[in-house]
């Protein structure tokens, strides 16, 4: 464990992320770029961009919540060490993503009524139910449904976002590339650590297991709400239409310009829900299909 | 504002209050200063960086201090990461976030320090060295970030703690070898930001609700007695002369006493 576990050191993020990856950003992109003019100057496209930002902003607030949570519940000073790392990853999501909402126009002074009248109440019972392991100090379950749920929930919406944004808003496609890079580690740590402990504690898998499946199910209420009866579905469309002639926006071999909503939100549902199953897998926890909303 | 080429001191003090703390609280402001001082090391020293062979018993007594300091630095990383939760805004949970990782990273640090002393298992030998009036401290400062009680816990762990860590590593850099000096350096820098974040935050709650004093002024006298054991216990090992150790421990009161505790 000691050897894969140096994998995961402070030395090798701070080579790896701050001095790797993130040097010569700002808010996670390279200074000087800005949010699209299309979006910006588009009412209806930029509340969207809000809405849409602030369930990022619900989602980061969790993760920095469960990582810095779990430190104490922790049963190794490396797992600690990990999770110090993940904390200030999870801090700076918070940070980019905040900032992306003042990028957008929104006042300091607003950020947290609209963080109240945008988040998605669904997304807030995925975290409560996360945060409830947490707080009973349940590190097992507690890193199951951080670095494996939520991350791995993470990745899949950020590398859509990325996918869908390189062409329309390279500055926000720049902000989320640092961001999967830490998810992917974060995801990493989740299937490496987790494996042995789940195999230490095998009285802890069917509790896991039903979180999983609640906080799957969660999830993907939260995608249907985000996707379908979208008011700037047709405003989406002008967006689509004006990037033609535009490399495609590829993403699990679909060209996401090319897809309706629904059709978007059934690509990145079954994406995140084939990923937790592998993941699952590896770790010897038995994935639960969750009821669809 | 692109990183590392910002005159610091010159902007940072120049901002509005409100506009201060979103600053010096940032991932961003954390990053362009740890990336002064930590490029180009590992494990908080230049890899070029050797100490010459030490004495047996000073080697003995540096491993009892370094464990000693193992145990402070994991109450700073428990205490930081439980006081996230408990953070009344985004920016101090920002805040701490970067402290979470510092006190990481100390821990690290240290931990491999040991290591390149030949301690194999360096967490059996921190059992077995540490110092009981410190190991209280870091009970007594989990109970106190566990009870949600904000101001009292940012005393014990960003004043009192960063404080006396700060003290007693600025003062053993002076006479330690290569190595472990550029180590205790690295860390000193983040101390400072520490203790900065903890005076400026309790000294604007002190200042908005006065009546708090009196609960802070309950913890210091109650955790005095074990900081200053603590304190003379790792001067002793770390050969501070008896004469100069009074001074030392003057200048972690005035520490504390700049915030009105005298």
């Amino acid at each position: 464990m000691s050897d894969f576990l140096s994998m995961y050191s402070v030395q090798h993020w701070l080579e790896s992320c701050p001095q790797g990856y993130l040097v010569g950003t700002e808010f996670g992109h390279p200074p000087g770029e800005s949010e699209s003019e299309l979006i910006v100057s588009d009412p209806l496209l930029r509340e969207q961009a809000i809405g849409t930002t602030v369930q990022l902003v619900v989602g980061e607030r969790c993760a920095l919540a469960a990582s810095s949570g779990l430190i104490n519940s922790a049963p190794d000073e490396a797992s600690k060490r990990f999770l110090a790392t993940q904390t200030l990853d999870e801090a700076r999501h918070v940070e980019i993503f905040t900032q992306r909402l003042f990028d957008l126009g929104l006042k300091k002074s607003e950020l947290e009524s609209a963080i109240e009248q945008y988040a998605n109440p669904n997304l807030m019972k995925f975290a409560e139910v996360l945060l409830e392991k947490v707080d009973r100090k349940d590190f097992v379950a507690g890193v199951v449904g951080q670095n494996v749920v939520l991350e791995g929930m993470a990745f899949s919406v950020f590398e859509m976002m990325y996918a869908g944004s390189q062409t329309l808003n390279p500055k926000f496609a720049h902000t989320l590339s640092g961001t999967i890079a830490d998810e992917r580690r974060h995801v990493g740590f989740g299937e490496n650590r987790i494996g042995s402990l789940i195999q230490e504690h095998p009285e802890k898998k069917p509790a896991i297991e039903r979180m999983q499946k609640e906080m799957s199910y969660y999830m993907l209420a939260t995608f249907a709400d985000s996707f379908r009866n979208n008011p700037a579905r047709e405003e989406f469309k002008k967006l689509r239409m004006s990037t033609s002639g535009a490399p495609k926006a590829e993403w699990h071999g679909a060209d996401l310009n090319a897809l309706e909503p629904e059709e978007m939100e059934s690509l990145l549902a079954d994406t995140v829900l084939k990923e937790f199953k592998v993941r699952l897998g590896r770790i010897g926890i038995e994935y639960q299909t969750p009821i669809r909303p | 504002m692109e990183r590392g080429t910002r005159d610091e001191a010159a902007d940072v003090h120049a901002l509005e209050p409100e506009a201060f703390l979103e600053e010096v609280h940032s991932f961003e402001f954390w990053f362009q200063s740890v990336q002064g001082y930590l490029a180009g090391l590992s494990f908080g020293h230049r890899p070029d960086v050797h100490g010459a062979p030490l004495a047996p018993d000073e080697r003995e007594r540096l491993v009892t201090v370094l464990c000693n300091y193992c145990v402070g630095e994991t109450a700073a990383l428990e205490g930081a990461s439980g006081l996230v939760a408990i953070a009344p805004n985004r920016l101090t949970k920002v805040f701490l976030a970067t402290q979470v990782a510092d006190e990481g990273r100390h821990l690290e640090v240290l931990l491999h320090r040991l290591a390149e002393l030949g301690i194999p298992a360096p967490e059996s030998e921190i059992e077995r060295r540490a110092s009981r009036s410190l190991l209280h401290f870091k009970r007594r400062l989990r109970e106190l970030v566990e009870s949600r009680d904000w101001e009292a816990a940012i005393f014990a762990q960003n004043v009192i703690l960063e404080a006396m860590e700060f003290t007693v590593f600025q003062s053993h850099a002076r006479t330690a070898d290569l190595v472990t000096r550029e180590v205790l350096q690295g860390i000193v820098k983040d101390e400072r930001r520490h203790i900065g974040f903890g005076e400026n935050e309790l000294g604007r709650r002190l200042q908005a609700s006065p009546h708090i004093r009196a609960r802070i002024g309950e913890v210091k006298k109650e955790l005095d007695h074990w900081v200053l054991e603590s304190f003379e216990e790792t001067l002793r090992e770390i050969g501070v002369p008896n004469e100069e150790r009074p001074e030392l421990g003057r200048s972690y009161l005035e520490v504390v006493a700049r915030l009105g505790f005298a």
